[in-house]
């Protein structure tokens, strides 16, 4: 399984419109966190965004994330914001940017 | 009445709100500490929201919120207050601190009372999240990151990063531009020019020796980048492996086609800005002297003047006639306007062709001059007549 991650927007968004999705490759990872990452996108993909948490006026420089996880020839496109953002998808995120080699994601 | 009193938490948050109207100033402290109270303790967003706007006439009151590296606002404790100590926490007394700087700078400045103009509450939220590499405004507040520490550092550290977001919520209660192509990338600009006359008003900078950068502060040392943008100079504000090139534009020849979605920064909002921005810095330092005066206060109207689908051209057009309104035709302010959108590729609507090609503002002919002065005359005749009119009226009524 590989499970990429592309940052938009954001204060610096001139700088994450140039970079290349972080990927974690399962092949490189051990078994307890192969698991791992297969629940957390098992439970991102059954979560919908949470309720937008603003209410008057819109986000301005928020940054929005897609995730895209390739698995046995099918892949799945995941897509939340900072405001509009459940758990699930919130751990996803933390994990792959924990995980990731690139720090500036 | 017993001062610190709360309000029992099983009073509606509707009530509460109500409440905040209240005559009664212990009354309405009351509620509103219960509010937030209750707010804390249940996570009610919709609670705070209530705070936000029914408690709007509060002269810009300040309260940070910690989200202790959480990402729901609602979890977030109270760090402080208008009313309370300063806090051991650097982060919280910077963005308190950045608030206090804005909201006078736009009392004093533009005479603009908070975000709204009828004194809305500044709310802030500090560590929101692990390494999280942003600031941004929520429509409502705002929230800052401490950045990963490796490309980043904490946002809070920025006052011009702090009025860029405040200005977001000047925007939305002024023209409302929007948040997508040119509309937007004037929302972005308006923020950007915005958060550098904060910055060089706090330190009494004039237009030649301000940095005209934005966000030099938010890198890490040893990133190797001057800043987010520079106004000054766009395209020029970070160059290496890691970064890559900053791709703002300063000319439309250079402008960057993107699509507007999330993943084209909903049509380069935060790239084609390097346009307005070169305009707006080349104005100040065409006018000279502090880049608060007339430059801010030219685009400042405008910002109001404009619509939530104002495009380039109009703003510049209306940049120019507001020049001419402030400080009247011809003006070495209106000139410097005029060079300003030219030099970056923006031929303004109004002006007579034979003027288009002045290049440095110049003192007006005799014959011009009282072109303008006849003219001025005219929109001060018509003003007199609307307030002679006003009275009249206003005489009038009190009479019946």
């Amino acid at each position: 399984m590989k499970v990429s991650l592309a940052v938009h927007g954001g204060l610096a968004a001139a700088i994450h419109l140039r970079r290349p999705p972080l990927v974690v490759d399962t092949a490189a990872l051990s078994g307890n966190e192969t698991r791992e990452l297969a629940e957390l996108v098992a439970a991102a993909k059954d979560s919908p965004p949470g309720a937008e948490e603003r209410r008057q006026g819109a986000a301005r420089d928020a940054m929005s994330y897609t995730i895209t996880v390739e698995d046995g020839g099918t892949s799945a496109i995941l897509h939340q914001s900072d405001t509009r953002m459940s758990p699930e998808f919130t751990s996803l995120l933390g994990w792959l940017q924990q995980h990731s080699p690139d720090a500036a994601n | 009445m017993a001062k610190n009193r709360r309000l029992g938490c099983i009073t509606p948050p509707h009530l509460l709100a109500k409440l905040l109207e209240s005559s009664d100033e212990e009354v309405r402290r009351a509620a509103m500490s219960t509010l937030l109270d209750t707010s804390r303790l249940r996570g009610e967003r919709a609670v705070r929201a209530s705070v936000m706007r029914t408690a709007a006439p509060a002269q810009g009151r300040r309260t940070i919120f910690d989200c202790q590296n959480g990402t729901i606002l609602a979890a977030a404790v109270l760090a402080r207050s208008e009313d309370g100590d300063a806090s051991a926490d650097p982060s919280v007394n910077q963005a308190f601190d950045g608030f206090g700087t804005t909201r006078q700078f736009y009392l004093d400045v533009l005479n603009r009372n908070s975000i709204d103009d009828q004194g809305m509450r500044l709310q802030g939220y500090v560590h929101r999240g692990v390494r999280y590499n942003n600031a941004f405004w929520d429509g409502l507040e705002m929230v800052f990151g401490d950045g990963d520490g490796i490309v980043f550092t904490d946002f809070t550290r920025s006052l011009d990063v702090i009025a860029h977001e405040l200005t977001h919520g000047v925007t939305d209660f002024t023209s409302g531009f929007g948040y997508h192509n040119q509309s937007g990338a004037l929302n972005e600009s308006l923020s950007d020019a915005m958060g550098s006359i904060v910055k060089q008003w706090s330190l009494g900078q004039t237009a030649e020796d301000a940095d005209w950068l934005i966000g030099a502060e938010v890198f890490t040392p040893e990133i190797g980048a001057d800043a987010l943008r520079s106004m000054k100079a766009p395209g020029g504000a970070y160059d290496n492996e890691l970064l890559g090139k900053d791709p703002q534009p300063a000319h439309m020849d250079q402008f960057v086609v993107l699509p507007d979605t999330d993943e084209g920064d909903n049509g380069g909002v935060h790239i084609n800005s390097g346009i307005p921005n070169k305009a707006f810095y080349l104005t100040a330092i065409g006018i000279g002297g502090y880049a608060w005066e007339a430059p801010g206060h030219i685009w400042y109207e405008s910002l109001r003047a404009s619509s939530a689908t104002t495009v380039f051209q109009e703003f510049a057009d209306t940049t120019y006639a507001k020049a001419a309104e402030l400080y009247g035709a011809h003006s070495a302010e209106q000139q410097a306007v005029q060079a300003a959108w030219r030099d970056v590729g923006i031929t303004l609507s109004q002006v007579p062709a034979a003027d288009q090609s002045t290049c440095e503002p110049s003192a007006p002919t005799d014959g011009s001059s009282m072109e303008a002065l006849t003219r001025q005359i005219a929109v001060l005749s018509t003003q007199i007549e609307t307030l002679t009119s006003d009275i009249q009226a206003l005489a009038g009524r009190a009479g019946g």
